[in-house]
């Protein structure tokens, strides 16, 4: 790999419904990204989006639709789907191919205008075996966190803790949709959707618009004096079918250990100083830690207890409020590359973490239980 | 620019109504034609790059999941480019600027339609949004035929010529297919049954549009490293170019279409290429629409503005002319959609490497590849040359 790429600038906008209509949304989180860079819209190189059909309100082809709205209006642009990192490490490519000097990256997902989260996930299933059986994301989180419970020994309590820490972070956080002050009980008491899910233990379905731009090392140096890098990048996907899968060894350490090789951490829980994960379900937060090497297999439950994830703590998890407080589903891993960067700068506001933020990693996950995982490592070092 | 960039081997199925075959298994037969072609395994795979149309025409939605398996992605990095029409070949590009980036040495690509699960017309239809364009844009054919009217007022050429070379097309297109062995309309046709074939939207004709088609494409794209060591010719990549229109249908010219152009000229650009009609071998333009191909003759400087009705009259673009255009019958007999850029591609390659078969143009060393797509908006190419 030659040369390096830069996060010059981030912008996003994200709530749970906004009286402004899609193209607004994706115009202005343009403009304010392009303003804070000092680009104007013809100086962008490239642009690559994400945004997903089923995730679009209605309308097909999503990137036809809002086009000229992300200033692709005559440039070379591309779209990825399902996963928004999927669009970050596109745009990436794009620049050390040395083609282009700067992409303008964007994930796009009007939650407000989508039918549930998981009538949309629902038709992820093969029509043949797990469409008859109303498989959708849930209910396929709802076996893998009674699994992951059994195997382990964790406790429901332990899973709540996440959503406690999450839904207080997100008090912080002027970009969350859900926030709250909860105790352990209030969560377990939030209503079961899927046993053992309850309510507060299941990502809301947000709006989530989030652009950002990136930029060869050279203009980067022009554009900002304090620029993020992309360090590393990993993903990996399952195979499909369920009983082909074992739920609690799934693909994100590969994913992992992908990005860990490309940004050279050989002690991530250490090297890390921030994690921004996606956590549609409470529990996968203890999960994620443990396949992303933050502590043992099967201690994800002693790691939140010890309080090492808090915001205060030694490895700061979701000082955003993570996915739980703010679910735009295609967009929500592009929002944790957001919330990474402005932690890794010292602009996260009120929900900046107490510690300087060097290395932060940054996940998505979509698909049943993870069927697949995008992880990326920013950093303000070289 | 970047690291090069080659094709070493294609893979397609055989395309038509597959009833044989569920959707993962037709997915599987394009993927394993690619390994068959190349002798590589899956473990040689560095990534996965797939893609479709939107999600309404087969009814399951983010599809890398459910072919996790017959993709070979298993436990590798995925990414899923879709861009409507043009899908094909932006996934083309992201597996090139993959391995251009220095990310990746191998790259599989893979685009897949089973049209005949669903209802194509009624999911292109949902493309335009709910408002404005959808109660009078319905399908496909209602944005070309209007696009195809707007060409042809614009540049004032008699109905009857247009038709007549549009004939000459369909007609050309029609018996190519019968050289390739993955095309799926085989009919032997007249000029007469042409011209006289059911209207779908004026000036469309029946024997003027693509059918719905089941196919998958599968190509390999390798580092020029990697390619070399393989020991097999392979098709260089030597531009590539993208260009987005406006959304709504009256915000763009559609008659010397920008985005076309545009994109034409970025991949003319990158490739070297002065003047395409006699630099350029073959072309495989993406034609799901007669008339729309002689447009697009000249967006891509094979023709004058105004002048591809003459010329395709005077065979300059049929299998033996100057530059011939789509010798596998392109789209116009085989469309697949979210295959159908990526067949461009392979189509491409094949030419350029002398594999050809039947409808091998002779000497080809040069090619352009094209996928369009959105409300008449997207514009794809790619250039391949036997050399670097």
């Amino acid at each position: 790999m030659a040369g390096r790429v830069a996060i010059v600038e981030v912008a996003q906008i994200s709530g749970g419904d906004s009286k402004d209509n899609y193209y607004d949304q994706a115009y202005l989180v343009t403009k304010e990204v392009l303003a804070k860079a000092g680009v104007t819209k013809d100086e962008v190189g490239a642009v690559v989006s994400s945004a997903s059909d089923i995730f679009h309100g209605g309308i097909s082809c999503a990137s036809a639709y809002y086009n000229e709205a992300v200033v692709a209006f005559l440039k070379n642009s591309s779209r990825q789907d399902g996963e928004s990192l999927f669009a970050l490490v596109y745009g990436v490519m794009r620049i050390l191919s040395g083609h282009y000097d700067t992409v303008l990256v964007a994930g796009l997902c009007k939650g407000s205008e989508n039918p549930p989260n998981d009538t949309c996930t629902g038709m992820f299933g093969d029509p043949f075996y797990l469409r008859p059986i109303g498989m959708n994301e849930t209910v396929a989180a709802s076996y893998q966190m009674r699994l992951y419970m059994e195997r382990y020994g964790i406790t429901e309590e332990q899973c709540a803790k996440v959503a406690v820490k999450n839904l207080h972070n997100a008090l912080r956080n002027p970009y969350a949709h859900r926030k709250g002050r909860y105790t352990v009980d209030d969560i377990l008491n939030s209503g079961r959707i899927i046993d053992p899910l309850t309510t507060l233990q299941i990502a809301p379905k947000s709006e989530g618009f989030v652009a950002m731009l990136l930029a060869s090392e050279e203009k980067a140096a022009k554009l900002t004096g304090k620029p993020v890098w992309f360090k590393g990048y990993g993903s990996s996907l399952d195979t499909f079918h369920f009983g082909d899968r074992d739920l609690l060894q799934g693909q994100l350490k590969n994913a992992a250990a992908k990005a860990y090789r490309m940004a050279g951490l050989t002690d991530p829980r250490r090297e890390i100083d921030l994690a921004e994960i996606s956590e549609p379900y409470a529990f996968q937060e203890l999960m994620w830690y443990e396949d992303l090497g933050f502590c043992g297999e099967g201690e994800g439950g002693n790691l939140i207890d010890s309080g090492v994830t808090r915001t205060d703590g030694e490895l700061p998890v979701n000082p955003s409020g993570g996915v739980l407080a703010n679910n735009p589903y295609v967009s929500r891993g592009l929002q944790r590359a957001v919330e990474a960067f402005l932690q890794i700068r010292g602009e996260a506001g009120e929900r900046q973490v107490a510690k300087k933020v060097k290395t932060a990693l940054v996940h998505g996950t979509h698909g049943f239980a993870g069927q697949c995982h995008a992880v990326a490592i920013l950093g303000s070092q070289e | 620019m970047g690291r090069a960039v080659a094709v070493v081997g294609v893979g397609q199925t055989r395309h038509g109504r597959r009833m044989d075959v569920s959707y993962p298994e037709l997915v599987r037969e394009g993927v394993m034609a690619v390994f068959e072609d190349t002798g590589l395994t899956p473990d040689d795979i560095d990534g996965v790059v797939s893609g479709t149309m939107p999600s309404m025409m087969e009814g399951v939605a983010l599809t890398h999941f459910y072919f996790a398996d017959a993709i070979q992605a298993v436990g590798k990095p995925v990414l899923k480019t879709e861009t409507c029409g043009s899908t094909g070949m932006s996934i083309a590009h992201t597996a090139y600027y993959w391995i251009a980036s220095g990310m990746a040495d191998v790259i599989l690509a893979v685009g897949h339609e089973k049209m005949n699960e669903g209802d194509s017309q009624a999911t292109m239809t949902t493309v335009a949004e709910p408002f404005y364009q959808r109660p009078f844009i319905s399908g496909a054919p209602g944005v070309f035929s209007m696009q195809s009217a707007i060409w042809k007022d614009r540049f004032g050429l008699s109905d009857e010529k247009v038709r007549e070379a549009a004939a000459y097309i369909s007609k050309t297109h029609h018996d190519s297919a019968f050289d390739n062995p993955y095309a799926h309309i085989k009919i032997r046709t007249t000029i007469e049954q042409i011209v006289n074939a059911r209207i779908i939207t004026y000036p469309v004709r029946l024997l003027d549009v693509c059918p719905n088609s089941d196919g998958v494409c599968a190509v390999i794209f390798a580092s020029e490293e990697k390619a070399r060591k393989m020991g097999r010719k392979v098709a260089w990549v030597k531009g590539i170019g993208y260009r987005g229109d406006e959304y709504f249908f009256g915000d763009s010219d559609k008659a010397e279409w920008v985005s076309a152009i545009e994109a034409a000229k970025q991949a003319y650009a990158q490739a070297g290429i002065k003047n395409p009609r006699k630099e350029l071998d073959v072309a495989e333009v993406y034609n799901p629409f007669t008339f729309q191909e002689m447009m697009l003759y000249e967006c891509f400087g094979f023709a004058a503005p105004g002048e591809a009705p003459d010329l395709v009259l005077k065979g300059t673009f049929a299998r033996q002319g100057e530059l011939p255009c789509d010798p596998s019958g392109g789209v116009l007999c085989t469309n697949p959609i979210g295959a159908s850029g990526l067949i461009r591609v392979a189509e491409a390659a094949l030419q350029v490497t002398g594999k050809g078969g039947a409808h091998q143009v002779p000497g080809a060393r040069l090619a352009l590849a094209h996928a369009m797509g959105g409300v008449a908006q997207f514009n794809g190419v790619m250039i391949l040359g036997s050399e670097l």
